[in-house]
């Protein structure tokens, strides 16, 4: 699943099934590799941003669906939240960033994550719309080196770009043996 | 009152209806995906 598919979910207690906010932005660790947290709506037409955030090591899983968390203590204060999740760096979208690769090849545009599903937020890889247009899928290593302009990916990456998802899922586990080969 | 003026109570409760559904949804409006340190 995708990053954009969380946003909007409903955030439900695992004991108890209730519904208690609802996904607002996802924030995202790029040299992890995954979500370290969420930010939250409140739930009901009318209601606004809520106040509290749920931290990724507060979250059971993340579903198709829902999100799912163990119960409503889940949900924590900034104050008492990571600073990253507590105050998110609302400037830096990953959304639009351009992926470049080792070698100096444009591999295109970031327009999505894409995030094992069941799991707690491991990103393994990036949905991005390509330099000749379409949209496209690469898988990313485990750990992601960074720099202060591209995403920078080693130039295997150009060999496990897939058109969708499921071929994204069968290319991660390939492409990360051939990193560790070299 | 004549149908011009029902015309113009209409439209002008129309209007603020869509103000209020306008600032209603960029309340809730989000759809972030926001890197920590070392923006890629």
């Amino acid at each position: 699943m995708t990053a954009s598919q969380i946003n909007g979910l409903p955030v439900v207690t695992v004991h108890g099934g209730d519904d208690v906010a609802e996904v607002r932005d996802v924030i995202y660790n790029p040299e992890a590799g995954r979500l370290v947290g969420l930010t939250l709506n409140k739930r009901g037409f009318f209601s606004g941003r809520s106040r509290e955030v749920l931290p990724a090591e507060a979250i059971h899983a993340i579903g198709r669906d829902a999100v799912m968390i163990a119960d409503e203590s889940s949900l924590v204060a900034p104050a008492d939240a990571p600073d990253d999740v507590g105050h998110p760096a609302t400037d830096r979208n990953v959304i639009g960033n351009d992926v470049l690769t080792e070698g100096g090849t444009s591999l295109g545009v970031v327009r999505d994550l894409a995030l094992l599903v069941g799991s707690a937020g491991e990103v393994v890889g990036y949905q991005i719309e390509k330099p000749a247009g379409g949209h496209g899928y690469i898988p990313l290593p485990a750990q992601l080196a960074v720099s202060g302009a591209a995403l920078v990916v080693p130039d295997v990456t150009q060999e496990f770009i897939r058109d969708d998802l499921v071929g994204l899922g069968a290319a991660v586990d390939d492409f990360r043996a051939r990193l560790g080969m070299q | 009152m004549g149908a011009l003026d029902w015309l113009i109570i209409f439209l002008v409760l129309l209007a603020v209806a869509a103000a209020a559904f306008v600032v209603i949804r960029r309340r809730r409006r989000g759809g972030g995906v926001f890197a920590t340190r070392g923006k890629p």
